[in-house]
């Protein structure tokens, strides 16, 4: 808990602002409520408001959700060996609440102590605090969505916190090559549709990175 | 199909995408096996995806890539990253980066 406690504004913040965001596209109290209940899914529900604003067809809002998910699937590969040994049941609570700071956490640690004892409950502590302190926001969002002007910007601290979870990852020049491949191909790759451009920097990011650190290893031939 | 209707039925799909996509790998656990440099190259995934989503939401604007000093957001990202360095404090980068960025956009009347 302590570990998550630094990142509580951003996580807070984006919260907040989802909330608002759901309660000004037009969605009733409830509807809002049951969303972020329901879905916890951030990015995703950002992605399928407009959408069905529009009434676009189920399947298309649907779609669009899991493809703005892709990157929880590598997140899924990257976390699935260290919970392979926990009951299906089990399992399937931590996907629901598997967000971006806990998954960053949680491979921090398993790096630097592969065999940490609690670690099951470290992640399960960890990501229920995450899912109260988002509800909590996009609750607050969601009834005092009038009172939250759009100037404030409060959506920045959510990616601020990203950077501060960023920065200590680029602790080679592997993983610091992986991470600025990804952002520019992010960034050039944007008009891509449904975020698909991220999902392209993540591969592209991943393996540049993998090559590098292969050529690093072998020590050899780089100049 | 009433409106009422459709958007429950909306919030249900939006739910299933978002499970699906977080827990049906983890579903099957063991049972996938992937190459091994696939496996060393996972490693990498968190601070990629994390690269993308910070780099995407600083840099880009409604009218496109904005690299300029007009763009408050990514100089307030720029002043976190430079907090965190020095100070190892995730606190101080959001709320230091904060500041920045409404000092910023009071500057250039935004």
């Amino acid at each position: 808990m302590r570990e998550l406690l630094p990142f509580a504004p951003g996580v807070f913040a984006w919260g907040l602002v989802t909330g608002v965001a759901m309660a000004k596209s037009g969605l009733t109290v409830a509807q809002s409520l049951g969303m972020t209940f329901l879905a916890y899914a951030g990015s995703a529900q950002l992605a399928a408001l407009p959408l069905m604003a529009a009434f676009a067809p189920l399947w298309l809002v649907t779609l669009t959700a899991v493809i703005v998910n892709l990157r929880f699937v590598v997140y899924a590969m990257v976390l699935r060996r260290h919970l392979a040994q926990l009951s299906l049941n089990t399992r399937l609570w931590l996907g629901y609440l598997t967000g971006d700071v806990m998954f960053v956490r949680y491979s921090a640690l398993l790096e630097q102590e592969p065999d940490y004892p609690q670690r099951v409950a470290y992640f399960a502590g960890g990501a229920t605090c995450n899912w109260i302190i988002w509800q909590v926001a996009s609750v607050i969002g969601i009834l005092a969505a009038g009172a939250i002007p759009a100037q404030w910007g409060l959506g920045l601290a959510g990616t601020l916190a990203l950077i501060a979870l960023v920065v200590p990852l680029c602790r080679d020049r592997a993983a610091l090559a992986g991470v600025l491949v990804s952002g520019a191909i992010a960034v050039l790759a944007h008009g891509l549709p449904l975020r698909l451009g991220l999902l392209l920097g993540i591969v592209v990011g991943c393996a540049v990175a993998i090559a590098i650190q292969r050529r690093l290893a072998s020590g050899g031939d780089a100049r | 199909m009433s409106q009422e209707v459709y958007v429950w039925l909306a919030i249900l799909g939006v739910t299933l995408a978002t499970f699906l996509a977080r827990s049906t790998v983890l579903l099957v656990g063991e049972r996938l096996r992937l190459p091994p440099i696939v496996e060393s190259a996972l490693r990498y995934a968190p601070a990629c995806a994390l690269a993308g989503i910070i780099a995407s939401d600083l840099l880009m604007t409604p009218a496109g890539l904005d690299l300029t000093l007009s763009n408050p957001r990514w100089l307030a990202g720029l002043a976190a990253a430079a907090i965190f360095a020095a100070f190892r404090s995730t606190i101080g980068a959001i709320s230091g980066g904060m500041v920045v960025f409404w000092l910023l956009r009071a500057w250039f009347g935004g």
